[in-house]
């Protein structure tokens, strides 16, 4: 196997397929990136086993073959040397790596790719498309209400379903719950819903530009996605997702009105002297506005009043604050409201006017 | 003036096995290790101590010491009642009874003389107290503050008093060698050692600032006040971070998975109902344990929800463990304990979904009640694993 490459196209493919490596490996064949060249492309492979990437970029075909190497060794090599043309040449068991016309010469000992474990292949027609910016939108506005306590698995990941009017997103950690239904404009093959890693997904967010059209597939316990030149897939979460619909109440008797931006600022300043164990924050509502408190501790205390739109009875709310400011960060509307029916009751938290999401967050004790 | 009391009881386990078997008074007792020679002395009486056996001392050790010892299972339920007993008698003397073991506890006897009479007079009937209506006996230290108390209980042991009247808190603490003062273990005293500090008097003579760079904010500080005769607060009431643990030695090391499940779901019960007794939850849940080969592992986890019941410690902990375990080596010793304790029965943060945990929370409040009726309830799920071979050795 020889090829050579520009610096630069073949480090962010490496810097991508180090990512997907999990770096907790003892040295293995799964610490090394698969290299295969052919007719002037050349196919990159990287996979913990969970998630597997793929990608191809040009580059000169000298002699096809294909070798694996130590990903993060090939990394710091291509991050140190000089931009230009480099070649890539295997010698027995070991590859060359030398920019051309330098005298720079590395080492690394490679392993054969026939040990790589094989990609998971998925048939053609199971294939359906949907564009990345309704997908990027989904994953925005769910991903962080993961959990992350592995006790409870079947909520690591974000649950995905077709849901009869589209696409339906759901994560939640048992305490919040983020919802997105988006209508996708594409034919939707019908699917068992699925639990998605969210490594997979924070994959496409990270490397599909908005505005193309990605390909997802679901087939027994993988997903798989293409699109440019990058495949992706994944295992998914075997397990049972807890029934959502249950706890998105039906009718909530309150809402509040508020400016996101105002809501936002205030959140992120009061939260300053928020016990930091609990993060409990209390959001008393009035009609003439809403105030943010922390509790009163060994520090100090903050509190700030922005106005609302608010027609009811007065009320104090207790929620964890990061369970307001994750949608916060995510929602672009202008304004947003928050919706509920008594202090110990579930509160939606959404944008105003109502659109294809929403939160769900489970209060805290008052006192 | 303030006055405290701190009462110990002598030799607490093998006393109340001295006075569950009228046989074995005046006989070399050793609670912990019946039937093996595995795990450590939890207690042991006075006459065995003669002997040169202590607590916390490996059982074959003792057992080559004091061949002819009389080897006791460690009764757990049976003193916890006793103890029980002992501290409702303190109650009678002291509105502020700050227990801080099984068989210790503070009694805060400021402004009772007018009422009770002299101090010592009170201690000398709490004592006749304890020895007629449950029969055993403690020594009490008397001092104006808990630290000095506690460190007098110890001076005049079995059955002593030690007054230490206001105003002899310096000499008392002077007189006391280095190792006893209360609150330096054994690393304190090597750390002091290697400043040749061997004496009160010696670490006396050393300013606060030079104490606390050379062990540190908190040490410094401790040595600092403790060495004046003041009280350093180990025992204040309100306590920063607290922790209850349980372990357990094993009969036999073992690689039996289900065993070793069985013991971490039972000593994750022990913890749990330990802290709902007291009307508290946890945050944080550690795992211990040691090998064939004495290597001792821990970890710990601090889950973002709220822990309320004891299948939910024993998940985690059992997660803790296998994670790590490399299933292989032969296990010795197994330990649970929960910190970052909160004083509120219930979780602050409530769940969405209908939380299996929850339900399970309410069967546990259920059997801890019926467990304070007098009970033999355990828990429900007692019957799913094998309870062979195990002995508590310890319980901090």
């Amino acid at each position: 196997m020889k090829f050579t490459s520009s610096k630069t196209a073949l480090l962010k493919a490496i810097m991508i397929a180090q990512d997907i490596i999990s770096s907790r490996n003892t040295l293995s064949i799964l610490s090394n990136v698969l290299l295969e060249t052919a007719n002037n492309l050349l196919t990159i492979k990287a996979t913990d086993l969970s998630v597997s990437f793929e990608t191809q970029i040009t580059v000169d075909t000298v002699e096809a073959g294909s070798t694996t190497i130590y990903c993060d060794k090939l990394l710091g090599i291509l991050r140190s040397l000089p931009e230009g043309e480099i070649e890539i040449d295997q010698l027995d068991s070991q590859v060359v790596i030398r920019p051309l016309f330098q005298k720079i010469d590395f080492h690394l000992r490679s392993i054969s790719s026939e040990k790589y474990p094989e990609m998971k292949i998925c048939d053609e027609q199971l294939y359906f498309t949907v564009s990345s910016r309704d997908l990027i939108a989904m994953i925005d506005q769910t991903i962080f209400s993961v959990s992350d306590d592995t006790t409870r698995y079947f909520l690591n990941g974000v649950y995905l379903e077709n849901g009869g009017n589209g696409l339906v997103m759901v994560a939640t950690d048992g305490r919040r719950l983020s919802y997105m239904n988006r209508i996708i404009e594409e034919e939707l093959p019908s699917f068992k819903p699925v639990i998605i890693p969210p490594k997979f997904l924070n994959l496409i967010k990270k490397l599909c530009a908005q505005d193309t059209q990605l390909e997802l597939a679901i087939h027994d316990n993988f997903i798989f996605a293409r699109f440019d030149t990058h495949k992706i897939s994944s295992t998914l979460i075997d397990g049972k997702f807890p029934n959502y619909r249950r706890v998105v109440p039906e009718k909530q008797h309150f809402q509040c009105i508020i400016d996101r931006e105002m809501f936002l600022e205030a959140l992120k300043r009061v939260s300053l002297l928020v016990e930091q164990k609990s993060k409990r924050l209390f959001i008393e509502i009035s009609n003439e506005h809403v105030r943010l408190s922390s509790e009163e501790s060994e520090i100090g205390k903050a509190e700030e009043e922005i106005p609302c739109e608010y027609y009811g009875e007065p009320i104090t709310l207790a929620i964890n604050y990061n369970y307001a400011l994750n949608p916060l960060k995510v929602i672009h509307e202008e304004r947003v409201s928050i919706s509920f029916t008594e202090p110990n009751r579930a509160i939606t938290l959404g944008p105003f006017p109502e659109k294809d999401y929403f939160h769900i967050i489970m209060p805290m004790q008052l006192d | 003036m303030p006055w405290y009391f701190h009462i110990d009881l002598d030799a607490f386990y093998a006393s109340v096995e001295q006075l569950d078997h009228p046989q074995l008074r005046g006989r070399a007792v050793i609670v912990g290790g019946a039937n093996s020679s595995r795990g450590v002395v939890s207690a042991c009486s006075y006459e065995a101590r003669a002997f040169g056996v202590h607590s916390a001392m490996p059982i074959f050790k003792a057992r080559s010491l004091c061949p002819e010892g009389h080897y006791m299972p460690v009764r757990m339920q049976r003193y916890q009642q006793v103890s029980e007993h002992i501290m409702s008698i303190f109650d009678r003397y002291s509105p502020h009874v700050q227990q801080i073991s099984i068989d210790e506890a503070f009694l805060d006897m400021s402004g009772t003389q007018s009422l009770m009479g002299p101090v010592e007079e009170v201690a000398a009937r709490i004592q006749q107290h304890i020895i007629d209506e449950v029969g055993l006996t403690a020594s009490i230290g008397i001092a104006t503050n808990k630290y000095i108390a506690k460190m007098a209980s110890d001076r005049n042991k079995p059955c002593g008093i030690c007054f230490v009247p206001s105003g002899g808190e310096y000499d008392f603490i002077t007189e006391t060698p280095l190792p006893k003062l209360w609150g330096i273990g054994k690393q304190g005293i090597m750390a002091l050692h290697s400043k040749h500090i061997h004496t009160v008097q010696q670490l006396r003579a050393y300013s606060l600032s030079w104490l606390q760079r050379n062990f540190g904010q908190a040490s410094g500080a401790f040595y600092h006040t403790a060495v004046r005769g003041e009280d350093p607060g180990i025992f204040s009431a309100v306590t920063k971070s607290r922790s209850v643990s349980n372990e357990t030695t094993l009969e036999e090391n073992t690689t039996d998975e289900q065993l070793l499940k069985g013991l971490f779901h039972q000593l994750a019960h022990h913890v749990m109902f330990r802290l709902m007794k007291n009307g508290l939850i946890a945050q944080t849940i550690g795992i211990k344990y040691k090998l064939s080969t004495f290597v001792t592992r821990t970890a710990q986890c601090t889950p973002a929800k709220t822990i309320y019941s004891a299948e939910e410690v024993f998940s985690y902990a059992w997660e803790l463990f296998t994670q790590r375990w490399d299933h292989q080596s032969p296990i010795r010793l197994i330990g649970i304990s929960l910190s970052s304790i909160e004083e509120r029965s219930e979780p602050l943060q409530d769940e969405l979904f209908f939380d299996t945990y929850q339900r399970k929370h309410e069967v546990e409040k259920t059997v801890l009640q019926l467990r304070s009726k007098g009970n033999k309830i355990m828990k429900a799920s007692d019957l799913l694993y094998d309870r062979h071979h195990i002995q508590r050795h310890k319980d901090s």
